[in-house]
């Protein structure tokens, strides 16, 4: 069904707010920003003040898993440090906590009456001995939960799982009207300041909330401009939210934005124009600069951080909310560039890259960065020099670097982000390699490939410039007509589809004198020679060459000594390697010992000794190192790969390893030389497995992955062997062992019967 | 005489055992305050209405506990009088997926929150359908939730069925309910390409084969919706639903560059979106003939006549491009 709900936030301002949906669809699945930081070579954190971390570029709701705050228990540390402030030591920092809290309202109201009535009860007893309730600040601060406690009820959402569990609305109003009889009574600022604020709240769970709004105009002149206000104003927001009056609505959560620090990403996601007019309208409710840097920047979060940057620069050029705005910018520009390389030379990938971004955007921060009235000049001569590298003024971009190293503070984290800046502006100066060039990069290469990597420097978006050299070096290399170095920056599946590819590797491998360039695309390289050697020794057995192919092994550092974890030399019936690996094995082969065990075999056969034995023996050993053996580590490895399905290999790969002629030719062999009934039948069937094997191969020859299998059951075919099992060899002992253990050929002789 | 009227009387009888019972015509409701407009009920009356399938609620986990919990629940402003009604619960597969979830828990809290519905509503029910995209990884918790929903609840249980459950359903399993409900719709990605992720004829065609061997009983979901993807700089953005197409070409501030694509050309706020200049609209939307040829395509592949076809959804904003009795030629087509 579709996706018509997404829930972005469970509490915020309100519950009239909580209730807020949106059809925003989660498009894909599995992007997490950690995938655009292997994206971006703009590392936001570098300049940024850490206070706007969560209004980087983000996929998800906030970067960095900045969630949504629960404002039920969001100012709790607040309120009590106020309280302690205001009862002087008078009360525990726990008691405080305690009553703002746990304490439940029959507390509060029996401590209260024992104030206004004098009314004794255990509560009263017990608090008595506690703390001195007769302390005139005590009992102010209790006189003030007793007003307080009912009001919070309303906030604070019970168990979800109840279909009755409507949003609650105060209709008491004569509780709310004594609330603000009490703030008007009372002339302690403290207290006067707190009665204020819960007179606001209180209207706004009451039925009639826009007396919430009345009595704020009324007031709010006299209120200090702390974290109460704002919170009222937060309030006021969800009201008219609520009343529909998108506009002021917004216009009071970007005041709530800009102004309160714990409520900014609840204000930021709760702003939401719904037409173009309320945008207008709101903006037009700013009284002054400040109020309209506060919703460019909202906007500019939400939408259209050009825009924002433009207008906030305009209003004030120092604003610290064009910082987190230009790493979005710059972020967003890089998102859009294509890294792949696929079909393209350098040249073209850089054409391509100069068209995709933005000319206003690095007008606009070429414009901004020159101007000399920006903050933290640095973080704009970096963002230029890096759009200007991106725009193909490779000399400019210099310039800007130079400029920013000089004024930047020289954070580890600022030194590495310019370093990687030039480095990719040095790469992509060069669209031809040469002995010359080569030395404006190979230090930050080494950098880049092998220092970073072991390196603890936190967010520093390094990889996506590791990735980006490589396919763009493997591009040069590949126009220069150099495959071998062209494969060992960026790998080619399929490159040792071609034995001269494969030689000229291992010759480069091999290569003593190695230039600085060469010697990093060794080291990176992630295939080695005893990968080469393994590989070689596969082609060799699968086209029967068992002395070449021990000849290759047996140069391998540790593939030789890898032990089988079945008998390679077993044939069974069913295909079942994980059977094979735990059944009783007598011996246990190395890869070495089995390939040399093959050669004996081999050579017996050729001496005529006990051709049949042999035959099926070596049958086995070549039917176990397919992709339908016991053996497939023998193939699996760096350069073939690996895979439980034929599927997970390339096609090139996926015929070599499913191919079972060799096998066959050796059961054929066997067949031939059988003396016996019960061999001969042995070998027929043993022969089918690998027509049964051909059929599939065939069948799936144009499947990619193990999804497009069709699901339509199994064939059933009538296999020559089958057919000749049963007519020639239905009286052997085999026969019926076939008969218990395949179901498909005991399938197959119900269905001929 | 008397001999020819019961020869016409048996033929009468006998052509009508050999007509397949044609499938009745449902919706499915999905806003989250039940109130029909006159249009829509006058399209329901007009087509026979009298089953509809509404959302019930959303499930989903709690940002906070991480536990699930119900999401946008129904509100009657509308007695849903002379309807059989199906409560429909639509379970995000992450609630599936969660390594916290507690399926006793769940099914509990569900059966007792679905009754809680119907006795405030003073509805009956007969069935429950559950709606949920699980995949190969939230399968085992999806299956036993299933089984555990169904002790659970004395209402017949039918679940939706995405088509390539049913392609592949020695993988994906099929869960035991009564009836599944062939979702055929969402089969293209949500792309800024030229195909249309609602339906496409060329990915439906690679499906339709598998139908005969499922082995649960069907009936099928046909789509009525359209909806816009909002694209930049071809990645997609978001799905924009019900999008006015008449409306958005009088809008100045965006631009016809084909059939179904509109560029911005002035940034702009637009149903709670910001469009930047340069935006692209893709409208998709389902058109009669698109309709009729799934009605036949499926005739053809179904190893049984669906009871029932229900379309997605009741919306008189959905009505606008169909004749009003769309709905009836459609189920004839079966």
């Amino acid at each position: 069904m579709k996706k018509t709900f997404l829930q972005k936030l469970a509490l915020v301002f309100s519950v009239a707010i909580a209730l807020v949906y949106t059809t925003i669809y989660a498009c894909g699945g599995g992007d997490y920003d950690w995938s655009w930081e292997y994206e971006t070579n703009f590392t936001p954190e570098t300049f940024t003040d850490a206070k706007f971390t969560p209004f980087f570029l983000s996929q998800e709701l906030f970067y960095d898993e900045t969630g949504l705050s629960d404002v039920a228990t969001l100012f709790d540390g607040d309120v009590q440090t106020d309280w302690a402030t205001f009862l002087n030591n008078k009360l525990s920092l726990e008691t405080i906590s305690f009553f703002i809290s746990n304490a439940g309202i029959e507390s509060t109201s029996s401590l209260y009456e024992y104030y206004s009535k004098n009314k004794s009860s255990k509560i009263v007893s017990d608090w008595s001995k506690k703390i001195d309730l007769k302390d005139k600040k005590v009992k102010e601060f209790i006189e003030f939960l007793h007003f307080a406690k009912p009001i919070e009820a309303y906030s604070t959402s019970e168990n979800s799982w109840n279909y009755e569990n409507e949003p609650k609305r105060m209709d008491d109003a004569i509780w709310v009207k004594m609330i603000e009889k009490k703030y008007n009574q009372t002339s302690d600022k403290f207290l006067k300041n707190r009665y204020w604020f819960q007179v606001i709240k209180a209207y706004f769970y009451s039925n009639n909330p826009i007396d919430a709004e009345v009595f704020f105009n009324k007031t709010e002149q006299l209120q200090p401009k702390n974290v109460l206000y704002y919170r009222a104003v937060s309030y006021l927001a969800g009201i008219n939210s609520r009343l529909g009056d998108t506009a002021t609505a917004n216009y009071l959560y970007s005041k709530v934005f800009d102004k309160l620090p714990k409520l900014q990403t609840i204000a930021m996601f709760c702003f939401a124009p719904k037409e173009e007019k309320d945008w207008i309208e709101t903006l037009n409710m700013a009284k002054n600069d400040e109020e309209k840097i506060a919703l460019w920047a909202i906007q500019g979060y939400y939408n259209d951080e050009e825009k924002a940057i433009e207008n906030i620069y305009n209003l004030n050029p120092k604003s610290d909310y064009l910082e987190f705005l230009l790493t979005r910018l710059i972020n967003n520009e890089e998102i859009r560039i294509n890294k792949t390389f696929k079909n393209q030379s350098v040249v073209q990938n850089k054409l391509a890259i100069k068209d995709t971004i933005s000319k206003t955007v690095v007008a606009l921060i070429d414009k901004m960065a020159q101007s000399g009235k920006v903050n933290k000049p640095y973080l704009w001569n970096v963002a230029a020099g890096y759009l200007q590298t991106l725009d193909g003024n490779f000399a400019k971009a210099d310039l800007y670097f130079a400029k920013a190293e000089k004024e930047m503070p020289k954070t580890e984290l600022a030194i590495s982000q310019v370093r990687l800046l030039k480095f990719v502006n040095n790469l992509s100066k060069i669209d031809a390699l040469n002995a010359k060039n080569e030395t404006t990069i190979l230090q930050d290469l080494n950098w880049l490939y092998f220092e970073l990597t072991q390196s603890n420097l936190d967010n520093f978006r390094f990889e996506n410039a590791a990735n980006w050299s490589r396919n763009y070096i493997a591009a040069l290399y590949k126009t220069q007509n150099n495959p071998v170095l062209s494969e060992a920056f960026l790998r080619d599946r399929n490159f040792y589809s071609s034995n001269t590819n494969l030689l000229a590797m291992k010759n480069f491998i091999l290569k003593t004198n190695k230039t600085k360039i060469e010697e990093i695309a060794s080291k990176i390289y992630e295939v080695k020679l005893d990968d080469i050697l393994d590989y070689q020794t596969v082609l060799a057995l699968y086209q029967n060459k068992i002395l070449e192919a021990i000849a290759f092994m047996e140069q391998t550092n540790e593939v030789k000594n890898e032990i089988f974890q079945g008998n390679p030399f077993n044939g069974n019936i069913k295909d079942c390697h994980d059977c094979d690996f735990v059944a009783f094995q007598k011996r246990k082969y190395t890869q070495l010992e089995f390939l040399k065990t093959m050669q004996v075999m081999k050579d017996k056969i050729a001496k005529n000794e006990d051709v049949h034995t042999n035959s099926l023996l070596l049958a086995n050993a070549f039917y176990n190192v397919t992709h339908y053996g016991n053996a497939r580590s023998f193939y699996e490895g760096t350069i073939i790969g690996y895979g439980s399905t034929q599927f997970d290999f390339e096609d090139y790969y996926q015929s070599l390893i499913t191919n079972c002629s060799m096998s066959k030719k050796y059961y054929q062999m066997a067949f031939l030389a059988a003396k016996t009934n019960e061999q001969k039948a042995k070998c027929t069937y043993m022969m089918s497995k690998c027509e049964r094997n051909d059929y599939y191969n065939g069948k799936y020859a144009n499947v990619k992955n193990y999804w497009e299998v069709e699901n339509n059951g199994v064939d059933f075919i009538a296999f020559n062997g089958f057919i000749t099992l049963k007519k020639e060899y239905s009286n052997t002992n085999f026969y019926q062992e076939v008969i218990a253990e395949c179901g498909y050929f005991n399938t197959f002789i119900n269905q001929n019967k | 005489m008397k001999k020819i009227l019961l020869f016409i009387v048996i033929s009468i009888f006998f052509y009508s055992c050999h007509q397949q019972e044609k499938p009745i015509i449902a919706f499915y409701y999905w806003k989250t305050i039940f109130k029909l407009s006159s249009s829509e009920k006058e399209i329901l009356k007009l087509n026979n209405v009298k089953k509809l399938y509404i959302r019930y609620l959303d499930v989903d986990l709690s940002l906070q506990t991480n536990q699930p919990i119900p999401l946008a629940p129904i509100h009657f402003k509308d007695q849903p009088i002379g309807f059989t009604i199906v409560p429909v619960v639509y379970i995000k597969n992450n609630v599936m997926l969660s390594k916290s979830l507690k399926i006793n828990d769940l099914v509990n809290k569900l059966t007792k929150y679905i009754k809680q519905i119907n006795t405030k509503n003073n509805i009956k029910i007969k069935e429950i359908q559950i709606d949920c995209d699980w995949t190969l990884t939230s399968k085992d918790n999806y299956l036993e939730f299933i089984n555990k929903f169904k002790k659970a609840n004395s209402s017949k249980l039918s679940a939706t069925i995405r088509l390539h459950q049913i392609k592949y359903f020695n993988k994906t399993k099929i869960p035991n309910v009564d009836k599944g409900v062939l979702m055929y719709y969402n089969m293209g990605t949500i792309a800024t390409d030229s195909l249309n992720s609602i339906y496409n004829a060329k990915i439906a065609s690679k499906y339709l084969s598998s139908l005969k061997n499922y082995p649960l009983k069907l009936n099928v979901a046909l789509p009525i919706y359209s909806w816009a993807i909002h694209s930049r700089s071809n990645r997609v953005l978001g799905l924009k639903n019900k999008i006015n197409v008449s409306n958005l070409k009088k809008d100045t501030n965006f631009i016809s560059i084909k059939n179904n694509l509109y560029k911005v050309k002035n940034s702009n706020f637009k149903q709670s979106t910001y469009y930047k200049v340069g935006d692209i609209l893709k409208i998709e939307l389902i058109s009669k003939e698109n309709l009729l040829e799934m009605a036949t395509n499926l005739k053809q592949n179904l190893k049984k006549n669906p009871q029932e076809i229900i379309f997605y959804d009741l919306d008189q904003f959905n009505f606008q491009q169909y004749e009003k009795n769309i709905f009836t030629k459609i189920s004839t087509s079966f």
